[in-house]
């Protein structure tokens, strides 16, 4: 059953096209994540759902009620904002109730619900404590306490981890997704980081300019990207572009500068078509010069411990990331290795993938 | 130059333009408790020999100052509640929606500020006769005041909201609050130590006003201690001790709560009254 459906969503600012012709239909209880770089009109998105923003065009519907002319308050979803949007002269326990006190339920129940809730989410010590006495994280989880508490029907999250470290990011996203998990809810996540969209979601929107560039499960996404966009912008460090040209009976070479390579994937594309090659850093292997497909020199190399980054000093530069360290140093030469299946092509004119 | 001597040079700097600065309030107290005689001496006395406490119950007595002060209050504290029901929704508003018209709104605002009390009151003296609000002194100088300073208390009141995150606002809609509700329960009480500074400035404004009340209000029971000040002197007045001991009596209350806020009043100017 679909629980948040867009069709045909539209949104200008003045002359400003901020969404263009949005169609999402998102499944009860699944966790679906907006990534894409800023402007792209994911937090636009997000907030026409809320009710925060008014769109221009198309409708947008809650669990089967079409809730596009309602204000926000009406259309009974909880959100997770990036400043966490705590009230600054209220407790934890009455942040976490403001609702249910919006909506009349009595004084004994609110503290029954912000007991419980607070239990889940490890606050019991606080709650009569000001959000300017706590943590981040300890804020960050008010807020999300805040929106257990009402049981909505959608949970909106607009890039709530941002203002975390990393290390507690990591921990955090294992949480959302658990919390997620254990309420059955279905959760919209804005998010710049596709890291996060990969790791916490079912299904991942790519968004760019207003545009829904491609959705569908987070490894489809990795696996077969629908054009160079999505490609480059799914996967860490990001996919390596190669220009070539399409020869006699589909065939594509690639020259790096020490003579043309042909791989072995047929492209249904013109001779003569300009195209790129597409290959992620983690399907290219380095190999003694003379056994790889490619040969090139090393510009730099980046070790983190347990993965190496190799960048080659080619045109275009390549890279390429290698678990374990590698005893290579700048200037050395080296192959390069990849099978044909890891070979992603689009057409150069387009970016979508042939 | 050591850092210690530059701070107690500019301290006493400061010193020294404070005691410039309040010295005209030091004379109005000492010479207020000075004898007929002293008063006039050269050269002057800086303290009094024999003070004379006694001024102060017979003034009061003698000019009816309960009266004007009552007056001066009712003023004031009509002034401040017309201004800050009408200004707090204003202020909001234009802290809130940004366009050419709320720009336009914000200009005019500030325009009417411009201009002088000593300007306006013939034009508002006028329509007020016409109107026949001059029926009324007390409540057509509470317009006029309202009209005055509305644009000073709409200025800072409205820079208290724009500190005001707009995300808490949109917090509580999502929450279930109507605009109203999210306005009454979030902003306002965010807000609340602006609105109360401002309004403090504006009934200090208010309890002092002159020309207005000296213009609109005729009956000497209706007028306010301003203007009761005023009518103490004439050409050959030389009761100045009795005039020193009634605006020491007019001024005491004002300084009082003046340097009881102050700290909340110099914070509130400064950072918007938030945090």
């Amino acid at each position: 059953m679909k629980q948040i459906v867009f069709s045909g969503v539209n949104k200008y600012y003045g002359a400003f096209h901020a969404l263009k012709d949005i169609d999402l239909a998102i499944d009860k209880g699944s966790f679906v994540a907006l990534v894409g770089p800023s402007g792209c009109g994911k937090s636009t998105l997000l907030r026409s759902l809320a009710g925060l923003e008014k769109i221009t065009g198309g409708d947008i519907s809650i669990a089967g009620e079409v809730v596009t002319a309602l204000p926000p308050r009406r259309r009974d979803v909880a959100m997770v904002f990036q400043s966490y949007a705590l009230y600054p002269h209220m407790t934890v326990e009455e942040n976490l109730t403001y609702s249910l006190k919006v909506h009349g339920v009595s004084k004994a129940e609110r503290k029954r619900a912000a007991g419980e809730v607070a239990a889940t989410t490890g606050l019991s010590g606080l709650l009569h404590r000001y959000p300017r006495e706590l943590s981040g994280g300890q804020r960050q989880r008010v807020a999300m306490s805040r929106a257990i508490i009402r049981n909505p029907k959608a949970f909106l999250f607009d890039e709530p981890l941002s203002n975390l470290d990393a290390a507690l990011r990591v921990h955090m996203r294992k949480e959302i997704r658990a919390l997620h998990d254990r309420l059955g809810a279905t959760s919209v996540y804005v998010t710049h980081d596709q890291i996060e969209a990969m790791t916490m979601a079912d299904h991942v929107v790519v968004m760019r300019a207003g545009v829904i560039e491609q959705q569908g499960r987070p490894l489809d996404l990795y696996d077969k990207p629908a054009n160079k966009f999505v490609a480059g912008f799914i996967g860490s460090p990001a996919m390596n572009f190669i220009p070539a040209t399409v020869e006699e009976g589909g065939r594509v070479t690639v020259d790096l500068g020490a003579g043309p390579v042909e791989l072995a994937v047929a492209v249904a594309a013109p001779v003569g078509a300009r195209v790129l090659i597409g290959i992620r850093p983690e399907h290219l292997t380095l190999t003694a010069p003379g056994d790889g497909r490619l040969v090139a020199a090393v510009a730099f190399t980046e070790s983190t411990g347990f993965t190496t980054f190799v960048s080659t000093a080619t045109t275009p530069e390549l890279m390429v990331v290698e678990t374990g360290r590698r005893a290579v140093a700048s200037g050395d030469r080296v192959g390069l290795a990849f099978d044909d299946a890891s070979v992603h092509v689009f057409d150069a004119e387009t970016e979508q993938r042939l | 130059m050591s850092e210690t001597f530059r701070n107690r040079l500019l301290l006493l700097v400061a010193l020294a333009l404070a005691a410039v600065y309040l010295f005209p309030l030091y004379w109005m107290y000492i010479t207020a408790l000075k004898t007929g005689s002293e008063m006039f001496r050269t050269p002057p006395s800086f303290w009094p020999d024999e003070p004379q406490w006694a001024i102060f119950p017979f003034v009061f007595q003698l000019k009816g100052m309960a009266q004007f002060l009552w007056n001066s209050v009712v003023i004031a504290s009509g002034s401040v509640a017309l201004i800050a029901c009408l200004g707090t929704g204003a202020a909001y508003v234009l802290a809130r929606y940004r366009n050419v018209w709320v720009d336009v709104g914000l200009f005019l605002v500030l325009m009417l500020q411009v201009l002088p009390a000593s300007l306006m009151i013939t034009p508002i003296f006028v329509l007020f006769t016409l109107t026949g609000l001059l029926d009324f002194p007390r409540t057509a100088v509470v317009l006029a005041i309202a009209a005055k300073s509305m644009p000073f208390f709409i200025v800072l009141v409205r820079a208290t909201f724009m500190s005001v995150p707009m995300e808490l606002e949109e917090a509580a809609l999502v929450d279930g609050n109507s605009r109203a509700g999210a306005f009454w329960s979030i902003v306002l009480p965010l807000a609340r130590n602006g609105i109360l500074v401002s309004a403090i400035l504006i009934f200090m404004q208010a309890f002092g006003e002159f020309v207005y009340s000296k213009s609109l209000i005729q009956e000497i029971e209706l007028q306010p201690s301003s203007v009761g000040l005023n009518a103490f002197m004439g050409p050959n007045t030389n009761e100045w001790n009795r005039i020193m001991a009634f605006a020491s009596i007019y001024v005491t209350p004002i300084l009082a709560t003046f340097v009881l806020l102050q700290r909340r009043i110099v914070s509130g100017l400064t950072s918007g009254a938030l945090k």
